[in-house]
C-alpha cells in the first residue's frame, strides 16, 4: 500500500475489489482510481489508437485515460472513468481496449506503426475500393481502435425520471457553489444544489489550505449540515447537470445506485428535468497539462490531481510512499503540489518550472527555466529528461505532476450560443456574453479561482441572481481562505522531437496538429474532425484549449483569432437508459384497452395493437388451427347470422352549440347542417390541401347536438383540427367540443339477425325498418333502464347497428348480447373479420385514405359540396387533384387459387412494368370467405370505365406477376338492399 | 422550452404540439361558387353572412389565395408568430411570438382572441407587428 | 335499474386500492363527472351552489366539486353519483340557478379517478408527484387543478389539499396509469427518495 496518513476515507472499514482479476483493498470514500493508486497500480488502460500504456491523468470527470469496464454480466458498463467510480465492496473492473493482458497488449504493434496512423489517415487510406469500407476496413478499425465493450445483454436495472422546480439551481458544490447555496438557502429561496461528486466540497476537499484556521472539510461539513436543515434546500450529490435547455430547463442525471453493488429495488439512475428561475454555475476549473515528448506514461498526471490524491485520498502517486516525485509546471500551482507532497512525506526530486525567474526554495530543488523533454519507463514512469541551464540530465522519478494552469469549466455557459472569451490575464477562456439566460457563472469557472475569491463570488452570484427575481438575500459570513493571485503564463508545449500528446484519449499529438496545419485543416472545427481531437468520452476537456494554443502558435495568430472551443450537451456521457427515463417495455407508451377487453381475453381472443389500443383480432375456437379458420368463420357469421365487434376505439366527439351544424358543414366536405335530428350521415373530411384524411359518421342527437365519429387512428388529430377550426378559423361560431371516446362502450351488431338480437335487449323501442330505418339514430334504454345510443349504420354491408352504453357496462352488454343471441348464431368477431367484411363491401379504410387520395378516387367526388365552404373544398378542385383519374375498383384473380397482394402495382396486359406505365396499385386484399377466393381493392387509372378488363399486378418484392380482373369494389350487394331491409 | 400560457402561466413545451406560422389563422374567404350575386360582400362579416359569391375570375384568385395559404410560409430567422396547441393541457391554441434564433418568447395570446380581434379589426394578416392584437393597437 | 353489472376500468367488479408506506392509492369509480361549457354570450352559472373557479382552480362544495378545464369549460364531479345520469342532473342544476345557456356532456365513464392520500403530510405526496408530473408544487398546491401529461398520458391533477390528490386519467389507459402510479409508489417506499 502507498497510503499516507489522514485523508477523507473511512479507515475503520476495508473493502475488497478486483481489477483485471487481481484482488485489492480500499476504503469507503475511495474512487477506483484512488484505490488503485493507493495499491501502487499506475497502469490502468491502453490508448485508443496506438494502444499505449496509460495511467490516470486526473482526479475528476475530465479523465481521458483511466477508462474501465465496470461490473460484470448484464451490468457491464464500458468506458467508466475510474476517477468517478465510487468504490464499493466487491467492485469488479477490467481494463479495456487491449488484446492479451494490460501489460502485454498485442495491438501495441500499432504504436510502432504510428507514422502510418497519423492524423487523417482514415480519410486517406480507406478511400477505395469503396465496397471494402463496410466489410473490411470499418470492422477492422473498430476491432483495433476503440473503447470498452457492451455486454450485449438487456439492461436489468430500472431507471426513472422526475421534475424539479426551484428559484436557484446551484451547479457544483465546491467553494463557490456552497457559498451560493448558503446565501440562497438562508434567504428562503427554493434551492437545488447538485454536484457530480459523491461528497460536497469540490476542490476544498483536495487542498490542504485551511478555512478559518481549520481544515476546509470542517467548514464543508458545517455548511452541508446547515443546508440539510433547510426545508427549502435540496442537495443532490452524485448528480451531473449535463445540459442547459431553453428558458431555464436543465437536464441532470442522479446516479442513485451506481455506488452500490446492485441497485436492489432502487432505480439505478434518475433523469431530472429541472426548471430553475435562475442558476449559479460553480463548475470549477480543470487543470491543463503541458505536452512534451512521451508525456503519456503511467505515473504522469496533472499536478492538481496528484495533490487531490494525496490530500483527499491519502494516496501516493508513486509506487511507494517515498518514491521520488517530480513536478513540471509553468505556474505557482505546481509548487503547491510539491509542498503538499513533502508535507505528506513524499520525496520531491525537483520542480521543473518553465519560468526563468521562478522562486527558489530550500524545501526542494527548483529548475527555473527548465523543461521536461523526454521520459523513460515502458509500463510506468522511471525517469524524466530535464533540460536546464543548457544542460540535459535524467532524473529518476516514479511520478510526474504536470501543471499548465487551469481552464475554467465553461461548458454549461456555452450551451446556449454562449461564446467563451479569452482572458489575457489568466490565459484562459472564461464565460462570455450571450450564454444561457439566467445562468450566472461564479468562482473558478468564471476565472476567479482562489479559494477566497471563489467563496465571495459564489455568494455574490447568488445574491445577484436572486435580486433579479425579487428575492432579497444577505451575504453570509465567509471563512478566511487562501487568496493567492491566479497567475497563469502562456507556455503551451515543449517543442522538440518525439511524440508529445495533446489529446490522450484520441492519441492526438502536437505533430498531428502540425500536420493538420500543413494540410490546411486550420479552423478548429476542421482540426477536430481531421485529427479526432476532442472527440469520444471526454470531449477534449483536457486537450481542446491546448490544441487551440498549439494551432495558434503554428498560424502565428492569437488564440482568440484562431478560434474558441464551445461545448454542447451533455457535459459528460449520459446513458441511453437514463435518457429514456425508464420508458422501456410496458412503460414505453401507454396501452389502451377496450371496455370488453377482459371479456375478450376470457374468450381466448388474440389481440393486435392498433396505435395505443389493444383490439381483439380474432377469437379462435377449439379445432381452428390457422387464423384464417377463425376469421372466415367470423366473417361468414356476420353475412348469415349476426356478429358482435367492439368498436369503442373509434373517436367520438360531442359537438354542441347553436352553430354546431354550420360548424360541421365547414369541417366535413359534404353537407351536414341539413341532417335531421335522429339521423346519421357518412361524412368525409379533407385536409386544407384538398386530400382526404378521415371519414366517419355524424349523428344528430338534437337540434344543437351532434356526435362525430372518427377513425381509430385519427381520433386525436381530428379533435385537434376541430379545435383549430373552432378557435382560430371561426371563433365567432357558437360551438362546443369535447371528446367522449372513452365514455361510451360501442359495439357493432351486424348481420341479418342483428335486429332480432337487439329487439331482445332494448326497452320497448320499435326497431322496425319503418320506425328505425337505415342511418337512423336515437337515445334509448336497454336491459331495464340503461342509457344507450343506437345507430343504424353498417361497415359490413349487412343490416347492422352500433350500440353505445356507458363504458362501465360495455363488458356486461357484450355478455348479454352473446347470451341473448345464442339461438341466432351470434358470433364475436375481431378486427381481421372486420377488415374482410369491409373489403368485400368496398368500404375505404386506412389503406385507401393514406393522405394521397381524393374523394373522387374513392368514388365519392360528388360528396364534396360545391354549395358551401369547407376545409379543403377549394383546393380539392384544383387542376392537379381534379385531373386524377385513378378510381377505386375491385380486383379478383383470373386463375382461381391465385392471390391478390396489397402493395402490388397495376399494369395493362403486355405493357412494360416500369414507372412510366404504372396505372395504379392494390391497397387492400384478403381472402373472401363469401366468394371463396382472394379479392382486393385498388386504385386504377380510369378504373370505373374498365370493368371486366384483365390487368396485371406486379409485385417485384415477391417476384410475382398475377393477372387480375377488374370488378366493382362492392363485391357484396352492390345495390345496398341488405343495408336497408 | 417554457410557453407562457396566458391563462395558466409558464408551462413546459412538452405539453404542447406545434403547428407553425400563425398566418394559418388568416384562412382566405372562400366563395360559394354556385351563387350568382355580384362580388363584394363586406369583409370580416359575421358567420351568418356567408362571404359574397364571386365571378369566375374571382375563383382563380381564391384558388391562388388558398395555394398561398396552404403552401407558402415565411421562415424567418428572428421574430416569428406561431401556433402552439396545448394538447396535454386546456386544449387552447396559442399564438406565441418567438425569436427563432434565440428561442426567446416575447409573448403568447389565445389564438381565439387573436382571430376575433382580426375579425373586429381591419383584417390585417397575422404578421409580426401588423395584427390589431399587437402593441401598436394602443 | 338495469340488471347489467358495471365493471371498473380494469374490468373488475371492485375498485382497486393499494397502500404503500405513507401513501394510499384508491380507485374511485363512484365519482360522477360531467363537463359544462358556456355557450357564446353566456355567463357562468353556479350549479349546486358552486362558484365555478378561474383557470387552474378547483372549487369544492357539499358533495360536489368543480375544476376549470378550458376557457369557459369546467368539469363537475360528484362522489357517489356515478350511477346516476349526472349530465342531466348538471343541466337541471344549471336550470335551477337561472338557466344560462350551456353545453353539458357526460364524462363519468370517459375517465378513471385515483385518490392518493398521504398519512404523513404533504412530503411523501410531493415526492411522488415530482416523479410523475412536471408541475411546480408552489404553483399547483392545494385548491389547484390542471391537465398535464403523466408518462405520455393526459391526466387531470387535482390537489384537493396538502395531503390529498386526485388524478383523473383516460379510462382506456387505466392499466398503464395504475402501473405508473404503483411503480412510483413502490420505488418511493424503498427509501431511495426523500
Amino acid at each position: 500500500m502507498t497510503r499516507y496518513s489522514g485523508g477523507l476515507i473511512d479507515r475503520s472499514r476495508e473493502i475488497t475489489f478486483r481489477f483485471d482479476g487481481r484482488s485489492y483493498r480500499g476504503h469507503p470514500g475511495d474512487t477506483l482510481a484512488s484505490a488503485l493508486l493507493a495499491n501502487g497500480v499506475r497502469l490502468m488502460g491502453r490508448s485508443f489508437k496506438y494502444h499505449r500504456p496509460r495511467g490516470v491523468l486526473s482526479a475528476g470527470s475530465e479523465e481521458p485515460n483511466a477508462l474501465v469496464e465496470l461490473r460484470e454480466g448484464a451490468r457491464q458498463e464500458p468506458n467508466t472513468r475510474a476517477t468517478m467510480a465510487e468504490l464499493y465492496d466487491g467492485l469488479v473492473a477490467r481494463s479495456q481496449n487491449r488484446v492479451g493482458s494490460l501489460s502485454f497488449d498485442a495491438l501495441a504493434v500499432n504504436d510502432l506503426l504510428a507514422p502510418v496512423f497519423a492524423a487523417g489517415f482514415y480519410y486517406k487510406t480507406f478511400m477505395w475500393p469503396r465496397t471494402f469500407w463496410e466489410k473490411l476496413y470499418e470492422p477492422m478499425i473498430r476491432r483495433a481502435a476503440g473503447l470498452g465493450s457492451l455486454s450485449g445483454l438487456p439492461d436489468p436495472d430500472a431507471y426513472d425520471r422526475g421534475y424539479l422546480h426551484c428559484d436557484l439551481l446551484v451547479i457544483g458544490g465546491g467553494a463557490a457553489g456552497l457559498a451560493a447555496a448558503l446565501t440562497a438557502g438562508r434567504s428562503g429561496a427554493r434551492v437545488i444544489l447538485a454536484d457530480e461528486d459523491f461528497r460536497l466540497g469540490g476542490r476544498l476537499l483536495a487542498e490542504s489550505d485551511p478555512l478559518d484556521d481549520a481544515p476546509a472539510a470542517d467548514w464543508v461539513a458545517r455548511t452541508e449540515a446547515e443546508l440539510r436543515t433547510m426545508p427549502n434546500v435540496r442537495i443532490l450529490p452524485r448528480t451531473t447537470v449535463f445540459g442547459v435547455y431553453d428558458h431555464g430547463i436543465y437536464g441532470a442525471v442522479e446516479r442513485v445506485a451506481d455506488h452500490l453493488p446492485v441497485p436492489d429495488d432502487r432505480v439505478r439512475q434518475t433523469l431530472w428535468r429541472i426548471t430553475a428561475r435562475r442558476s449559479v454555475l460553480a463548475a470549477g476549473a480543470t487543470e491543463r497539462h503541458i505536452p512534451f515528448a512521451d508525456n503519456d506514461r503511467p505515473g504522469i498526471m496533472l499536478a492538481g490531481a496528484m495533490r487531490a490524491y494525496a490530500n483527499r485520498w491519502a494516496a501516493s502517486p508513486g509506487i511507494a510512499r517515498d518514491a521520488p516525485v517530480a513536478i513540471f509546471t509553468n505556474n505557482d500551482d505546481g509548487h503547491r503540489t510539491a509542498r503538499d507532497l513533502i508535507a505528506r512525506g513524499a520525496r520531491v526530486a525537483g520542480v521543473i518550472d518553465t519560468r526563468p525567474k521562478a522562486a527558489q526554495t530550500t524545501a526542494y530543488e527548483v529548475f527555473a527555466g527548465g523543461l521536461v523533454t523526454g521520459t523513460r519507463g515502458r509500463l510506468g514512469l522511471r525517469s524524466i529528461r530535464v533540460v536546464h541551464d543548457g544542460r540535459e540530465r535524467w532524473i529518476d522519478c516514479a511520478a510526474l505532476g504536470v501543471s499548465g494552469g487551469w481552464n475554467p469549466v465553461v461548458h454549461l455557459a456555452s450551451h446556449h450560443r454562449g461564446r467563451p472569451v479569452w482572458d489575457q490575464d489568466i490565459q484562459s477562456f472564461v464565460p462570455g456574453q450571450g450564454g444561457p439566460q439566467g445562468l450566472v457563472p461564479a468562482g473558478a469557472c468564471a476565472g476567479r479561482g482562489s479559494t477566497a475569491a471563489a467563496l465571495a463570488d459564489g455568494a455574490r452570484a447568488a445574491q445577484s441572481a436572486l435580486t433579479e427575481i425579487g428575492i432579497g438575500s444577505a451575504a453570509p459570513d465567509l471563512p478566511r481562505a487562501e487568496d493567492a493571485p491566479v497567475r497563469q503564463a502562456a507556455f503551451w508545449h515543449v517543442a522538440g522531437k518525439g511524440r508529445a500528446w495533446v489529446d490522450f484519449q484520441n492519441d492526438v499529438t502536437v505533430k498531428d496538429i502540425a500536420l493538420a496545419h500543413k494540410e490546411n485543416m486550420r479552423p478548429v472545427e476542421h482540426l477536430k474532425r481531421w485529427t479526432t481531437l476532442g472527440m469520444a468520452t471526454d470531449q477534449g476537456k483536457t486537450s481542446n484549449v491546448t490544441a487551440l494554443a498549439v494551432m495558434a502558435e503554428l498560424t502565428g495568430r492569437t488564440i482568440p483569432e484562431t478560434g474558441t472551443t464551445i461545448f454542447r450537451p451533455p457535459y459528460t456521457g449520459v446513458s441511453l437508459s437514463v435518457l429514456g427515463g425508464g420508458a422501456t417495455g410496458p412503460d414505453f407508451r401507454p396501452t389502451r384497452l377496450t371496455p370488453t377487453h377482459a371479456w375478450a381475453r376470457a374468450q381466448g381472443a388474440v389481440f393486435t395493437e392498433v396505435g395505443q389500443w389493444m383490439r381483439a383480432q380474432y377469437f379462435p375456437r377449439a379445432g381452428e388451427t390457422h387464423w384464417r379458420h377463425s376469421v372466415d368463420r367470423e366473417a361468414r357469421a356476420v353475412r348469415s347470422d349476426v356478429g358482435l365487434c367492439d368498436v369503442t376505439t373509434l373517436g367520438k366527439i360531442d359537438v354542441q352549440g347553436r352553430d354546431a351544424g354550420l360548424f360541421l358543414d365547414r369541417i366535413y366536405a359534404n353537407t351536414i347542417a341539413t341532417l335531421k335530428v335522429g339521423r346519421v350521415r357518412y361524412g368525409l373530411m379533407l385536409r386544407e390541401d384538398g386530400f382526404l384524411y378521415d371519414d366517419g359518421t355524424c349523428a344528430r342527437l338534437a337540434e344543437d347536438r351532434y356526435v362525430v365519429t372518427t377513425t381509430t387512428a385519427n381520433a386525436g388529430l381530428v379533435y385537434r383540427n376541430m379545435e383549430f377550426a373552432r378557435q382560430c378559423l371561426w371563433p365567432d361560431l357558437d360551438v362546443q367540443l369535447i371528446s367522449t371516446t372513452d365514455a361510451w362502450a360501442q359495439i357493432a351488431v351486424a348481420g341479418p339477425k342483428s335486429r332480432a338480437l337487439l329487439e331482445r335487449i332494448v326497452d320497448g323501442a320499435d326497431l322496425s325498418n319503418d320506425a328505425f330505418p337505415f342511418m337512423a339514430c336515437r337515445e334509448l334504454t336497454v336491459c331495464g333502464g340503461l342509457r344507450a345510443r343506437l345507430f343504424r349504420i353498417s361497415f359490413s354491408g349487412e343490416l347492422a347497428y352500433e350500440i353505445a352504453v356507458p363504458a362501465r357496462y360495455g363488458h356486461a352488454l357484450m355478455q348479454r348480447l352473446v347470451e341473448q343471441g345464442a339461438d341466432l348464431g351470434v358470433t364475436p368477431y375481431g378486427t381481421e373479420a372486420l377488415a374482410v367484411l369491409r373489403i368485400e363491401k368496398g368500404h375505404a379504410a386506412g389503406a385507401e385514405l393514406n393522405g394521397q387520395t381524393t374523394a373522387a378516387m374513392i368514388g365519392l367526388g360528388r360528396m364534396v359540396s360545391r354549395k358551401k365552404d369547407a376545409i379543403g373544398a377549394i383546393m380539392s378542385r384544383r387542376e392537379g387533384l381534379a385531373a386524377d383519374t385513378r378510381r377505386l375498383i375491385g380486383l379478383q384473380p383470373v386463375t382461381p387459387g391465385q392471390s391478390v397482394s396489397a402493395g402490388a402495382h397495376l399494369f395493362a396486359r403486355g405493357a412494360p412494368q416500369d414507372t412510366a406505365h404504372d396505372q395504379g396499385w392494390i391497397t387492400s386484399a384478403c381472402h373472401s370467405p363469401h366468394l371463396g377466393h382472394s379479392i382486393g381493392l385498388g386504385f386504377l387509372e380510369q378504373g370505373h370505365t374498365r370493368m371486366d378488363e384483365v390487368i396485371v399486378a406486379a409485385n417485384p418484392v415477391a417476384g410475382e406477376t398475377v393477372e387480375l380482373r377488374v370488378v366493382s369494389a362492392q363485391f357484396i350487394d352492390p345495390e345496398g338492399g341488405r343495408l336497408r331491409d | 422550452m417554457l410557453i407562457p400560457h396566458p391563462l395558466l402561466g409558464l408551462r413546459d413545451a412538452q405539453e404542447f404540439s406545434y403547428l407553425g406560422d400563425a398566418t394559418l389563422i388568416d384562412r382566405p374567404a372562400a366563395p360559394a361558387p354556385d351563387a350568382a350575386a355580384p362580388a363584394g360582400a363586406p369583409s370580416g362579416a359575421p358567420p351568418d353572412d356567408e362571404p359574397g359569391p364571386p365571378g369566375a375570375t374571382d375563383l382563380a384568385a381564391v384558388e391562388a389565395a388558398f395555394c398561398d395559404y396552404v403552401f407558402l410560409r415565411d421562415n424567418p430567422a428572428g421574430v416569428h408568430r406561431e401556433l402552439w396547441y396545448h394538447e396535454q393541457g386546456d386544449r387552447s391554441w396559442l399564438v406565441v411570438t418567438r425569436d427563432t434564433v434565440t428561442h426567446e418568447i416575447l409573448g403568447a395570446e389565445l389564438a381565439r382572441d387573436v382571430a376575433l380581434a382580426r375579425r373586429a379589426g381591419d383584417g390585417a394578416p397575422a404578421m409580426p407587428g401588423q395584427g390589431p392584437d399587437r402593441e401598436g393597437q394602443a | 335499474m338495469t340488471d347489467l353489472a358495471s365493471h371498473t376500468a380494469f374490468g373488475a367488479a371492485q375498485p382497486r386500492d393499494r397502500t404503500i408506506g405513507a401513501l394510499a392509492l384508491t380507485e374511485r369509480p363512484d365519482i360522477a363527472l360531467a363537463s359544462l361549457t358556456l355557450r357564446a354570450g353566456s355567463r357562468a352559472p353556479a350549479p349546486f351552489g358552486l362558484d365555478l373557479p378561474g383557470p387552474g382552480g378547483l372549487a369544492e362544495g357539499e358533495g360536489v366539486a368543480a375544476f376549470w378545464s378550458a376557457p369557459g369549460q369546467w368539469m363537475i364531479e360528484a362522489p357517489g353519483r356515478a350511477e346516476s345520469d349526472f349530465a342531466a342532473e348538471v343541466v337541471r342544476a344549471v336550470g335551477d340557478t337561472g338557466g344560462t345557456d350551456v353545453s353539458v356532456t357526460e364524462q363519468t365513464d370517459g375517465f378513471v379517478a385515483f385518490d392518493i392520500v398521504s398519512r404523513h403530510g404533504p412530503a411523501p405526496l410531493d415526492a411522488l408527484l415530482e416523479r410523475l408530473v412536471n408541475l411546480d408544487p408552489a404553483l399547483w398546491g392545494p385548491g389547484r387543478a390542471t391537465r398535464t401529461v403523466l408518462h405520455h398520458m393526459s391526466v387531470f391533477v387535482l390537489r384537493r389539499d396538502a395531503s390529498r390528490v386526485t388524478i383523473w386519467g383516460i379510462r382506456s389507459a387505466a392499466g398503464s396509469l395504475w402501473h405508473a402510479l404503483d411503480a412510483a409508489l413502490t420505488r418511493q417506499n424503498v427509501g431511495g427518495y426523500p
